[in-house]
């Protein structure tokens, strides 16, 4: 196992000094876990092992723009594995812009204190998805593995719309207020 | 915190990488803009990195990661990003919209009331547009057969559901007619991403609808 520190600091030793144990230690651990992810939104193992592939190639070349204060090394290596998959999804079409302006560069307003929650959201947030209901998680990990709107959500576990609509708020107004709470 | 925020269904939408380009850039902007919805998506992109922490690992042969590190030679550790400075002009622009702006783009002017910047975003099912209103100016009377993503740059805007300011996101739902009226003070400048052509409704609009479906205005 990797803890979210030592992940963060394999990124960072990446960085500093091209290092490729540091590499392949994150590769073993986030690449099979990517290639699960992206299983569940019906891609193939072949498919999803190149989009782990490629994730992992894009936490090399990015290293440098991490930045551990703004979020965690699992969230920005979501937000590039997100990326990746719908660039080989519309591989004919131009790349989509694989750095993410949100976890790459600091909001000017955003003040020291705030940047200090990006770790701890995580940390949280992994500790609450326990907290949600079988229902509630299915309809989640719908929205988020299968790349779906919700109305094909909706069509897929045969449920009005307005119930998936309603579940999603749900299980989100959960955890946010519960991420609202620990902020205050 | 602004007064309109866009739908948090939008949100999961957005962060889940399932909008298409023209609604996620709206998406991108109004978040650059708007430290609440920030602070949501952020959220929800932790969300998806601790769903990933949890995955049970599918199984990847060490020849893969062999083959992997060889790669790595020939791709360099970039230096970290910076943010691109902003183009005269273009200070209103959040740094999403800046990958968009080609420097021959410029403002064009539209029957006399308005100005418009297409921008040129992969797919057709949108049509992505920066307007700019003089305060006081409106928009012809129009209605959507599709939906429509609206994000205040610069200024603001009034119509007949509310006043949008700096950040401010809107979703114009099917056939609501609506005619946009520029606030006071400083030029008005929105990001419009448009599911289909529009229908105007005003006494020109079949005149003119012609010309919108086949993109030309």
């Amino acid at each position: 196992m990797l803890s979210a520190d030592e992940a963060a600091d394999l990124i960072e030793v990446i960085a500093a000094r091209q290092d490729r144990a540091a590499f392949a230690s994150l590769f073993r651990h986030f690449a099979p876990r990517i290639k699960a992810f992206i299983m569940r939104g019906g891609a193939d193992a072949e498919s999803a092992q190149e989009v782990s592939q490629e994730a992992l190639i894009m936490v090399w070349r990015k290293a440098a723009s991490f930045d551990r204060s703004r979020a965690s090394a699992a969230t920005w290596i979501y937000t590039i594995a997100r990326n990746k998959r719908i660039d080989l999804l519309r591989r004919n079409a131009r790349p989509i812009d694989t750095e993410d302006w949100l976890t790459v560069f600091a909001p000017e307003e955003e003040t020291a204190d705030k940047s200090i929650l990006a770790g701890q959201t995580y940390t949280r947030v992994k500790e609450l998805l326990g907290g949600l209901s079988a229902d509630q998680l299915v309809v989640i990990q719908k929205a988020f593995f299968e790349d779906k709107t919700h109305t094909v959500i909706a069509e897929e576990l045969s449920l009005p719309l307005g119930t998936v609509k309603s579940r999603i708020r749900l299980a989100l107004g959960r955890l946010r207020e519960a991420l609202e709470k620990d902020e205050t | 915190m602004s007064r309109h925020p866009a739908p948090e269904e939008l949100l999961f939408d957005y962060a889940s990488g399932a909008l298409p380009d023209g609604p996620a850039l709206a998406v991108a902007l109004h978040v650059a803009l708007d430290p609440d919805s920030r602070r949501a998506v952020e959220r929800l992109h932790a969300l998806g990195g601790a769903l990933i922490e949890r995955e049970i690992e599918a199984p990847i042969d060490d020849a893969v990661l062999a083959r992997t590190m060889a790669r790595l030679d020939d791709v360099p550790v970039e230096p970290r990003a910076v943010t691109a400075a902003r183009r005269p002009g273009f200070e209103w622009a959040p740094p999403p919209l800046a990958p968009h702006l080609r420097p021959d783009m410029n403002w064009r002017r539209i029957l006399g009331k308005f100005d418009e910047i297409r921008l040129d975003l992969p797919g057709d099912a949108y049509r992505v547009s920066l307007l700019r209103l003089e305060p006081g100016r409106g928009l012809p009377e129009h209605k959507h057969p599709g939906y429509e993503y609206t994000v205040c740059l610069q200024g603001g805007y009034t119509d007949a559901t509310g006043s949008y300011s700096v950040g401010d996101f809107a979703v114009g739902p099917g056939e609501q007619r609506h005619e946009p009226i520029a606030d006071p003070g400083e030029p008005c400048i929105a990001l419009i991403v448009v599911e289909k052509p529009i229908v105007l409704t005003g006494p020109w609009g079949r005149w003119l609808n012609p010309l919108v479906s086949r993109g030309i205005i």
